[in-house]
């Protein structure tokens, strides 16, 4: 855990997505070149959404096999006579079953994706965690280990239920404190994580935006600002500012624009003619206040937020 | 292109020069990517291919240039991604099948069995004495069977059955006893998951169920016995029992070793131990799902086409000396090397 006093945004144990707008938690993965990539963590919510999915499949898998049976023309078959058959399909049945319960996360997690189906619609992934290729060995390791993650609550949970007293109790307690472990360390890992040296990320696909900071165009609007009015904010607005200029609503833009007014004392042009637009406004000042931060970070001189000491 | 033209470079920041500068080079990495992605590996030409860990490089130390000189929260998500994206089409999972397959059986999994050699001796004595202690509880009181022997594991063999029911179980049909095999290789291979990975919890609850699953097969033995058809059965076991009780002996040890690491990390942090103990412990597993599929295969075919006791016997024999030469001699060459590199480096 970072200490409370590290500004959270010098903190490089978060980050941001690509919209700026939230930080997030990353996991750091050393690369065989030595070189250390951060990947944002996928969060318990995302994890928990990303298994419901795939149990919701794993649980239709069987009924879609069943209906599947009925629809097929297998009425015209004489049972008695085509014994083989039967015995067929039932093996293949229970082969899928077996394939289900037991490969389903393995199977799909060695693939080139190293994602499940669900994993995929929450874009999250597995990735090796010691910064090498992902090997089958671990993604078998972190997959068994489900069986006391998940299946030994339930059954435990069912025991306790039916009245297995205070050993089936405190038995589900614990290996309760098993499935909730993700929520108890910072790389949000589970057991099976652990033991398989694997990571879960977070890959959203990003696009990269346009670069707010016009100052050319700036310049031709004439808004200029002094320097006391720029050091009123930090890292931390520029961000929220950033994050208000892509979203690009109306109402927020006019709401931001006067509160930055109110607080760095701007006088609005007499003439209307000469009275920026809020967004116009807001870029103008969000290209100054990125300019002067940045020259001052590269001296090494950082302000995280308003509060933090002018450097 | 700033300096094209002359009335700019004084007003760009340097994070937007140096953007400007680099951000063809991350498209074109994103495309190459995105052809990855779609699995077009084959329609790279040689120079893209060579170029792409270039691009891949200077993306990351694009990243990291970006994060001490910039401010622009999209753009260092965006390397962020990107870089991560790279880095997964260079390190994903694709290996090469065939080293995958050679290192793993020929050095990897007989090396981890031969790691866990302590508590394989544990996983077998827990087997051993659930047998012994299985024959013992049911000679002592008949009504041990039944409360061992659930009803859907029986398949008809219980003690009210005649010597004709129980020798007509162990004769090679296919009445039912395909699905009935494919059923029970589901089974087993549960059971073994489960053992290993209740190794966690201290290595008490597998221990336990190697117990139980050793109980299990002793009252079956005893039933046979009674009738005296002890030979006939421990044949019939043999054929695939042999390769199927070694697979669930060992997914015990793997559990027996994962706990001993977890309680007694010895030089490492607790967390390296596990690590550690889940690269060995996995791969011993995934052996012993191809071992339990192998077990299936015999059971299903080789037990109902073989029908004659001393032949299957054989066939048990052979698989069984067939692990022990494979568990303890293939591969041990190759340890050694490593071995020495290791103590080089040391």
């Amino acid at each position: 855990m970072a200490a409370p006093k590290t500004p959270p945004i010098l903190d490089d144990t978060l980050s941001f997505d690509a919209q700026g707008k939230y930080q997030r938690r990353v996991t750091y993965i050393t690369t065989p070149e030595g070189v250390r990539l951060p990947f944002i963590t996928a969060t318990f919510a995302e994890r928990l959404g990303a298994f419901i999915l795939d149990y919701l499949i794993i649980i239709a898998a069987p009924v879609a096999l069943i209906l599947l049976f009925f629809i097929l023309p297998f009425e015209q078959v004489d049972w008695k006579r085509a014994k083989g058959l039967g015995d067929i399909l039932m093996i293949l049945f229970f082969m899928a079953m077996f394939f289900v319960r037991t490969g389903y996360f393995m199977a799909f997690e060695m693939g080139p994706r190293a994602a499940t189906p669900g994993k995929r619609v929450l874009k999250i992934r597995v990735i090796a965690h010691d910064g090498g290729h992902l090997t089958p060995v671990m993604v078998i390791t972190r997959n068994m280990l489900r069986e006391v993650e998940f299946y030994l609550p339930l059954t435990l949970m069912g025991m306790t239920m039916q009245g297995g007293g205070w050993v089936a109790l405190s038995a589900f307690l614990w290996t309760l404190v098993l499935a909730l472990l993700p929520l108890f360390n910072r790389d949000q890992a589970r057991l099976g994580d652990f033991l398989g040296g694997t990571r879960v990320v977070h890959m959203p696909r990003q696009s990269l935006g346009i670069d707010l900071a016009d100052t050319e165009a700036d310049r031709r609007s004439g808004i200029m600002f002094s320097r006391a009015q720029i050091e009123a904010y930090g890292e931390k607005e520029l961000g929220v500012l950033e994050e208000v200029l892509r979203e690009r609503r109306p109402a927020t833009m006019a709401a931001v624009a006067t509160r930055i007014k109110t607080r760095i004392g701007w006088d609005d042009p007499k003439n209307t003619n000469d009275v920026p637009t809020d967004e116009a406004f807001l870029r103008a000042f969000y290209a100054a206040l990125r300019a002067h931060l940045e020259s001052r970070m590269l001296l090494g001189k950082r302000r995280k937020d308003k509060h933090d000491e002018v450097r | 292109m700033s300096d094209e033209d002359p009335a700019k470079p004084a007003l760009q920041l340097k994070s937007q020069k140096f953007r400007d500068a680099r951000e063809k080079d991350w498209r074109t990495l994103s495309r190459a990517l995105d052809r990855l992605d779609q699995g077009k590996l084959n329609s790279f030409s040689t120079d893209e291919l060579l170029n792409l860990p270039v691009l891949y490089r200077s993306a990351v130390s694009s990243l990291s240039m970006a994060r001490s000189i910039s401010l622009d929260r999209n753009l260092i998500g965006y390397l962020q991604g990107l870089c991560a994206r790279a880095y997964m089409g260079i390190y994903g999972p694709h290996a090469r099948f065939k080293d995958i397959l050679t290192g793993y059986f020929g050095r990897q999994w007989p090396e981890s069995v031969r790691r866990i050699g302590p508590e394989f001796l544990l996983s077998l004595a827990c087997l051993v004495i659930g047998i012994v202690a299985g024959w013992l509880l049911c000679a002592g009181d008949q009504s041990w069977y039944s409360a061992l022997v659930g009803e859907d594991m029986s398949g008809g063999r219980n003690l009210s059955a005649s010597a004709a029911d129980l020798k007509k179980t162990l004769e090679g049909s296919t009445d039912g006893l395909a699905v009935f095999s494919v059923f029970l290789m589901s089974h087993n291979t549960q059971v073994s998951i489960f053992a290993f990975a209740l190794g966690v919890i201290a290595g008490i609850p597998t221990a336990l169920l190697i117990l139980h699953n050793g109980m299990l097969l002793g009252a079956m033995l005893w039933l046979f016995a009674r009738q005296g058809l002890l030979v006939d059965f421990a044949g019939w076991l043999s054929i695939h029992g042999t390769t199927e009780l070694l697979a669930i002996v060992l997914a015990g040890a793997a559990g027996f070793h994962m706990a001993r690491r977890i309680m007694f990390p010895g030089n490492l942090t607790r967390k390296a131990a596990l690590v550690d103990a889940g690269k060995l412990t996995g791969s011993v597993m995934l052996g012993v799902a191809i071992m339990l599929l192998l077990a299936g295969l015999l059971e299903g075919f080789g037990r109902q086409l073989i029908t004659d006791t001393s032949a299957r016997f054989g066939i048990g024999a052979v698989m069984l000396v067939t692990w022990t030469v494979y568990f303890t001699q293939v591969g041990r060459r190759l340890t050694l090397k490593f071995e020495e590199a290791d103590h080089g480096r040391a």
